[in-house]
């Protein structure tokens, strides 16, 4: 399985947009890595999230590779992954921050 | 990036308490790294199953970018767990703060990998031209 952690602030994202995102992400995990999307869901409840200090409107979304991935290829897939949430969701690249981790 | 995020037992830290927080822990990490603001994250849950409370009251797990001295991370610690217990009426030995160090190549932040510490001034420039040329 591939860890795949989202955090979002509550009421941003409608369970309809969650399960096509739920879809999107395993597809690239089983493309990108081989194995499912093991995804972990987190909403920041209202009044509980801040960004530079004002209501946040940003979601961060954060694999775990299963290897060591090339600079190359994790630019490659961090622009895929954050096209596929803006594309989901009709956030601004500026409200979404993407993360790739090698292994520990 | 970074991302604070605080696990608090239910009811520990009020919304009140957490705007006042979000606000120090901004206010320490552009103090201590110089970063921007706008790059702070400060999110807070309850009770939250994948960060353990391990019996305190309060735990602050910060995920900064790599590149920080063990000097910096302290003052960090320090200063965020005395924020939590000013503003929530904490014990100081009930909150837990932990920083995690992520290569700022890993993240990806308004479409750009983000800046080594100390880049950034030249980051959000570069950043801001592309933003300028894709809106014509």
């Amino acid at each position: 399985m591939t860890t795949c952690n989202c955090i979002v602030q509550a009421g941003q994202i409608s369970g309809e947009t969650q399960a096509a995102l739920r879809t999107r992400l395993d597809k690239f995990a089983q493309a990108k890595f081989g194995s499912p999307a093991e995804i972990g869901w987190v909403e920041i409840a209202p009044g509980s999230g801040y960004t530079a200090s004002k209501p946040s409107t940003s979601s961060i979304v954060s694999l775990a590779a299963n290897k060591p991935v090339e600079q190359s290829e994790r630019i490659a897939m961090l622009e895929e992954l954050c096209d596929i949430w803006s594309r989901e969701t009709g956030c601004s690249l500026d409200e979404i921050v993407g993360v790739i981790n090698d292994p520990a | 990036m970074p991302l604070y995020m605080t696990n608090a037992a239910q009811g520990a830290i009020t919304d009140a308490a957490k705007q006042k927080i979000a606000a120090d822990i901004t206010r320490i990490h552009c103090d201590v790294t110089e970063a921007p603001p706008a790059f702070v994250h400060a999110f807070f849950v309850e009770d939250a199953p994948h960060m353990p409370l391990d019996g305190k009251s309060a735990f602050l797990l910060g995920s900064i970018r790599s590149g920080r001295n063990a000097e910096q991370k302290a003052q960090i610690t320090d200063e965020m767990r005395q924020a939590i217990h000013q503003h929530a009426a904490l014990p100081l030995d009930d909150i837990q703060v932990v920083i995690r160090d992520t290569p700022a190549s890993w993240v990806m932040e308004g479409g750009d990998i983000m800046p080594e510490p100390g880049e950034e001034d030249q980051w959000i420039a570069a950043h801001e031209a592309k933003k300028a040329a894709e809106n014509g």
